[in-house]
């Protein structure tokens, strides 16, 4: 299962939009990997990632998952949908259901699982999401921690091997998004790959191993996080980042 | 909205089959309306609160204000069809004011209708409240699918309630942002903020809509909204009420 997803020089421009929003991106998504993807607002994280799955057809260009060009019927789309899984940064985009246990099973229940193989998938992802005791709550009862994290469920469901987040560990407190983080981590360790695009830079020093740059539509590095962080121009790109002062341990004790 | 929802998923009868409680409910609705005295109407009110309170343990004062809401509409309605107003003197009333030269009266005939009305329609709203404060929509719409009503008219009715709190979310925050920045301090400014809060919210709606569908179809969503079935308790006593029910309203509604 070590699934590859492959950029290659896409091109992108919005319908209504002047200024093109990729220009010739590229990016190789392998497995097992913790990869951050950094840049700053308007660099093309998000419509990067919308072609990973195929929301996004790109203009010029191609994306690959395991060296196969992506199709873009219905049947395609749905496999490399059941591979790559999308997390967007507001949960409340993502969770449609007004019961935290419906929305998590409409991912599996579109792959065409059984009911009990539904039932099943629905309780792992649960259980590693650790919202299980919420399964039987109402969704607009959840504080913001819990629904990014039945949000993930969600996704997690559908057992994808490549995980594309936009930056939903924005806007946790330092707790929850350790939880998130551990999540992240107990995926990689089953040999899923986890693609995060984030401010955050303490996440992206200490937690990736990976990291990838964007600037206004293209991937301009990618490079183990040590060598990210040494590099001058990079770091003034990202901004300041040793400016908080104390160093904090982002992935916790292991 | 909020407090009936929340009475909803938190009472003693949430794990109950809703199909069992929309059953009793409607019971209660058609023995109502075909027995069609104020006496059945009066007891199906009584029953339905009673059940509410002791059986779903939802506070009276909870239950008493859904009531009280209704039954200020039907009070306003009800209005005209107890008084008359003409320019004869009335015959037969039980009260009755001049006013220039008419006449504004009450019968005894539009008493005893008023009664039967409102009688009627407070033990149906009652049977209705009762079903809608033990069971949420989540269930009533799983209940609906179910008896296999139209599955688009289903799924609009379950995205419409989640948007709902998520639109009601966004509603405070954009109120409480004008009312930091002074936009209700003068009636004139209040107008102005509301009129572009309403503007807002709906552009707000759009593009969350927009982003909904993208994230559905990440995860594979091809037209219907597929979920597990929910599963529910089903409780022999809840016949045994609609038994009791039937037996007390039938009594009431046939015995002179």
């Amino acid at each position: 299962m070590s699934a590859v997803l492959e950029f290659d020089n896409l091109h992108y421009t919005f319908p209504g939009s002047d200024t093109p929003a990729l220009r010739g991106a590229s990016l190789r998504i392998e497995a097992g990997r913790r990869i951050a993807l950094l840049g700053r607002n308007g660099a093309g994280k998000s419509t990067l990632f919308l072609h990973g799955n195929g929301i996004l057809r790109p203009a010029a260009g191609q994306v690959r998952l395991n060296r196969r060009p992506l199709e873009y019927t219905r049947r395609g789309l749905l496999h490399v949908r059941r591979q790559v899984g999308l997390i967007f940064q507001n949960p409340d985009d993502q969770l449609f259901s007004a019961s935290v246990r419906q929305d998590i099973s409409f991912g599996p229940l579109n792959l065409g699982l059984s009911v009990d193989e539904t039932r099943r998938r629905v309780a792992e992802a649960a259980d590693l999401c650790g919202v299980s005791d919420l399964l039987d709550r109402p969704t607009h009862a959840l504080s913001g921690g819990q629904k990014t994290r039945v949000a993930l469920a969600g996704v997690l469901a559908m057992r994808p091997d490549i995980l594309l987040v936009d930056e939903a560990t924005s806007g946790l407190d330092p707790w929850m998004r350790q939880q998130v983080f551990d999540i992240f981590d107990r995926l990689v360790e089953r040999g899923a790959t986890v693609a995060l695009a984030t401010h955050d830079l303490d996440a992206a020093q200490y937690w990736a191993d990976t990291v990838a740059v964007m600037d206004e539509g293209r991937v301009i590095a990618v490079a183990p996080s040590a060598q990210i962080f040494a590099d001058p121009e990079l770091r003034a790109l990202l901004g300041p980042v040793e400016a908080r002062g104390e160093r904090r341990e982002v992935r916790g004790e292991r | 909205m909020r407090v009936i929802d929340r009475y909803a998923f938190g009472n003693a009868l949430r794990q109950i089959d809703p199909a069992q409680k929309g059953a009793l409910a409607l019971l209660a609705i058609i023995l109502c309306l075909a027995l069609d005295r104020p006496a059945v109407g009066a007891l199906a009110l009584i029953w339905m609160l009673a059940l509410t309170t002791w059986w779903a343990r939802i506070p009276l004062r909870v239950s008493g204000r859904v009531l009280l809401t209704e039954g200020l509409f039907l009070g306003l309605s009800i209005i005209g069809i107890a008084l008359s107003i003409g320019g004869k003197t009335p015959e037969t009333t039980v009260v009755a004011w001049q006013i220039g030269a008419l006449w504004i009266s009450m019968t005894p005939e539009s008493l005893a209708l008023v009664t039967l009305v409102l009688t009627r329609s407070l033990g149906c709203a009652a049977a209705l409240n009762f079903l809608i404060l033990t069971t949420p929509l989540v269930d009533l719409i799983d209940l609906m699918r179910r008896i296999r009503l139209p599955e688009g008219l289903i799924d609009i009715m379950a995205l419409t309630y989640r948007a709902i709190f998520v639109l009601l979310d966004c509603l405070e925050r954009m109120t409480t942002a004008q009312d930091a920045r002074l936009g209700y301090a003068t009636a004139r400014a209040a107008m102005r903020s509301a009129a572009l809060l309403a503007s807002q919210l709906f552009l707000t709606a759009y593009r969350r809509s927009q982003r909904a569908q993208i994230a559905l179809e990440s995860r594979g969503f091809d037209g219907t909204l597929r979920v597990l079935p929910l599963t529910y308790q089903r409780s022999p006593r809840v016949w045994q009420a609609s038994i009791a029910l039937t037996a007390s309203l039938l009594l009431a509604g046939i015995v002179r």
